[in-house]
């Protein structure tokens, strides 16, 4: 069974921040690609929170339900939001099943951008995952429900596309 | 010349050498014979087959495992230099013919090794032809609990009419019911012409729903796909299961069997044959049986009237089946046999016996309109375009829409590929192309746009509203084809623009040339944001509800496979509710569990969906809240129907456990932390207590 630490916790603590605001990010890290078979290696999920100011980000956050102690943890940037790319640096991650996990990152202008569009994500290995086990992109931090709640209105779905020809607004609250 | 099978051979990726080496082991078995290959061969295609073939075939696409019985039911029978062509001229999926020779009889050693042949003084080489069946022991009717497949292909049956019956009362269908469906009816696959997988029942209502009772279940052979649409006329009920070409009457109040027509053939291996629609017309009943032979049977006794062949290539499969204006319209899928007259096409039918009416070819040749888009390829290598889901269809207009799947041939870069990922409208009296709109040109990632085409009035303005596995709602002009307008309905990167006066999409530049190491991701993944789960378009209150799913894949690079989209949270499963008339949200739900059941709604307000994890609910059209669930047997899967027999209102559920990615890949992704039975086709059917 999957603990599942995400959204609520985002909703509590971002409940009194305005929606998209710059500065905060978060990311739900859920288990890394996988087929049957290595599923068993790569369960297990977290949440962690952020926020950049100028160019520093803090990261905070927990993870549980790993079927291997954790033995490593970083922030990357990828090529896209959803990809991969070379670690920025270390975070502090308890080599356990679970626990919290933080770091504190300066940014270069160029991650900055790239954390504004979705490129910034943690990697966190384990003993039986030790090329990943857990993973996530930062989003802005906005309002996220319980599953199966209903949430009226507009919600949050992450928008790359290029807004010079015209936005699309509707899904972006 | 040889055409692409994208769908077949699944796209690239890797797994890792550690995974490779563990099913390797796990699937070593008792060889039959030597394998005209050497060691060093199978050993240097395992690295090859990590990196460039794994993601698709073992980490659950719409593709078979290459280790494994799917693998030997499916290759059996054919040789190894079939096996060879087929590897060396249509994958990786992202760039075939990319693979050398001597890297493409690598691959095929490892498999076969992998598969349980043993390794040879013989070289293998592309001329190399050897039934695999001599080379590897079958592996029976074994299931595998992670491939989400289970095939019982195999398994005899009798043939013909099983149980012999009359529908008792049976009122011939008619072009006019057609036009007005009878709410007590649900005579076709969306229920109405418009696709709006609607009904007018309103006995069902958000206060009673919560006292809905199940009244029978009918279970369905086993194995194969099932995504059926239980259709419901006269109180008789029309199920179907592909495994042995089985068609039933039930009685639609009782669940008791009327007659039984088991038409066979019981095929080797049947991926990618699925009866999502049957169609009734006059007294006749329309069957899509998986050898692509179309059935017109007598739907009070289930005898035949008449048969024919729509393709008599290979694998090719009926893919959407529909009845206008009289005629049998029926589109082909997994057209990609090695012969220049096997492509894809949509055609008419003459009901009384079958005759061709017109034909209007989805692949478009050299010197016919749009032929000039496939680049420098020969007529033979172009294939895709699949019309593989059922069109709707204007009767004023006389305009049946149609999409088709993605090009599965040549790399991006080359041309639009027409008519591929496109909506296309076609006079339903001659075939002839009245417009279409390619909203995902040049499409090579498995992202079909060929989904339900939604068919709203709004005022004078006629829309069409029409959902791809890219997640994007489009909002085309029906009369015209004409973009009007677009809208994410869950995170795709695949696009970086999209011109918002053509609705053209600008693909990321790493797709286009995919970065040396780079992971390539692709959100959606093929599984689809949106996929053949269709939606349903609530007149009352102008909204369209999606079933939509948030997977992502990654095709190459150091961390292939499905995962979780970015921003879903692990909420596998959305639903959301759209206005139609400015596509403005309304409400969603998410959860973990995909939805695999189109959305059903009715006008009381209560709509339907059911998902991987066994749960059939109800919801409050208006927000989106569960009024009532229930859990099944497994999967709910396939199209909900609503009807009224005796002046009852029941509510009918497909339940199955095989099908393409969007129930593969996410059944990779439980592995470890859900479970459902790899057993369990069947229709439940549900009803208010009989007191109310």
């Amino acid at each position: 069974m999957i603990s599942r630490l995400g959204p609520l916790a985002a909703a509590i603590i971002f409940a009194t921040a305005p929606a998209f605001a710059a500065d905060n990010y978060q990311t739900d890290i859920g288990p890394t690609p996988k087929n049957g078979r290595q599923g068993a290696n790569v369960q297990g999920r977290g949440t962690v929170l952020a926020t950049l100011d100028r160019t520093t980000f803090t990261i905070q956050g927990k993870f549980a339900g790993l079927s291997s102690p954790a033995t490593a943890a970083r922030l990357h940037m990828g090529n896209v939001m959803g990809g991969t790319g070379p670690a920025i640096g270390d975070l502090k991650v308890p080599q356990a099943k679970s626990g919290e996990i933080s770091g504190t990152f300066t940014l270069t202008p160029a991650q900055v951008a790239g954390l504004k569009v979705g490129k910034l994500y943690i990697m966190l290995d384990s003993q039986s995952a030790p090329k990943g086990n857990l993973w996530g992109w930062f989003q802005p931090a906005h309002v996220t429900v319980p599953e199966g709640v209903p949430q009226m209105g507009s919600w949050y779905i992450p928008n790359l596309l290029d807004q010079g020809d015209g936005p699309a607004k509707k899904n972006n609250s | 010349m040889i055409k692409n099978t994208m769908r077949a051979f699944g796209a690239v990726a890797t797994l890792g050498a550690a995974a490779a080496a563990a099913i390797w082991a796990s699937h070593a078995i008792a060889q039959t014979g030597a394998g005209p290959f050497t060691e060093a061969q199978a050993q240097a295609g395992q690295p090859i087959y990590v990196n460039r073939c794994a993601v698709c075939h073992d980490a659950g696409g719409e593709t078979i495992r290459l280790v494994g019985p799917a693998f030997t039911q499916a290759w059996n029978s054919r040789s190894t230099a079939a096996l060879y062509t087929r590897i060396k001229t249509t994958m990786p999926f992202n760039n075939p013919g990319s693979l050398s020779e001597a890297e493409t009889t690598a691959v095929v050693a490892y498999i076969l090794k992998s598969n349980g042949a043993t390794a040879s003084a013989t070289a293998l080489t592309p001329t190399t032809d050897v039934t695999i069946a001599s080379l590897i022991a079958t592996h029976g009717n074994r299931r595998d609990p992670y491939a989400g497949y289970v095939s019982l292909s195999s398994m005899a049956a009798a043939t013909g009419i099983t149980f012999p019956g009359t529908v008792a009362k049976y009122t011939p269908v008619t072009e006019g019911m057609l036009l007005n469906p009878p709410a007590s009816d649900w005579l076709m696959h969306y229920q109405n012409y418009a696709g709006w997988s609607h009904s007018p029942l309103k006995q069902i209502t958000p206060q009673n729903v919560h006292n809905l009772q199940l009244r029978w279940v009918w279970s369905l052979e086993d194995g194969e796909r099932q995504q059926i649409t239980p259709l419901v006329h006269d109180g008789v009920m029309f199920v179907s299961t592909v495994v042995n070409n089985t068609v039933q009457a039930l009685n639609a109040a009782t669940g008791d069997l009327i007659w039984e027509n088991r038409l066979g053939p019981r095929l080797e291996n049947q991926v990618n044959a699925t009866a999502r629609a049957m169609a009734l017309y006059g007294n006749q009943l329309f069957y899509p049986a998986s050898d692509a032979t179309m059935y017109a049977l007598d739907a009070r006794t289930g005898k035949v009237n008449w048969k024919f062949k729509i393709s008599n290539y290979g694998r090719d499969k009926i893919g959407g089946v529909m009845i206008a204006d009289g005629k049998l319209i029926v589109g082909l899928g997994v057209c990609d046999e090695p012969s220049l007259e096997d492509r894809c096409f949509i055609a008419a039918y003459d009901v009384k016996d079958g005759h061709q009416i017109w034909k209007f070819n989805t692949v478009a040749y050299t010197g016919e309109p749009g032929g000039n888009t496939w680049g420098n390829m020969t007529n033979g290598e172009r294939s895709g375009a699949d019309a593989w889901i059922a069109g709707t269809y204007d009767p004023k207009l006389r305009l049946i829409y149609f999409g088709t799947g993605q090009a599965k041939a040549g790399k991006n870069g080359i041309g639009d590929k027409l008519f591929s990922n496109a909506t296309i409208a076609l006079d339903v009296d001659t075939g002839k192309l009245k417009w279409y709109n390619q909203s995902a040109p040049d499409e090579g990632l498995d992202l079909d746009e060929v989904y339900e085409k939604v068919l709203v009035d709004d005022g004078s303005q006629k829309l069409l509203l029409t959902a791809g596995k890219k997640g994007i709602l489009w909002k085309l002009d029906r009369v015209t084809g004409k973009f009007i307008d677009y809208v994410p309905t869950v995170f795709q990167n695949v696009f970086t623009h999209i011109d918002r006066k053509t609705g053209r999409g600008t693909y990321r530049a790493d797709i286009l040339k995919p970065e040396p190491g780079g992971s390539r991701p692709s959100c959606p993944a093929p599984s689809g944001g949106h996929n053949w789960p269709a939606s349903s378009y609530v007149p009352e209150d102008d909204l369209l509800i999606l079933p939509l799913m948030q997977i992502c894949v990654t095709s190459q690079g150091d961390m292939p496979g499905n995962f979780e989209a970015p921003g879903s949270d692990g909420n596998m499963g959305r639903l959301s509710a759209y206005r139609a008339k400015d596509l403005k949200p309304v409400w969603t739900v998410q959860q973990r569990a995909p939805f695999l059941t189109s959305a059903m709604t009715t006008a009381g307000g209560v709509g339907f969906v059911g998902d991987w994890d066994r749960i059939f609910r109800a919801f409050d059209v208006k927000t989106g809240k569960t009024l009532w669930k229930t859990r099944l047997g497994t999967t709910a899967q396939g199209f909900p129907t609503t009807f009224m027999v005796d002046g009852e209102q029941f509510v009918a559920v497909p339940t199955g456990y095989n099908g393409g990615s969007p129930q593969v890949r996410p059944s990779s992704m439980f592995a470890f932390e859900r479970n459902r039975p790899l057993v369990g086709h069947a229709v439940y059917v549900f009803a208010l207590p009989k007191t109310q």
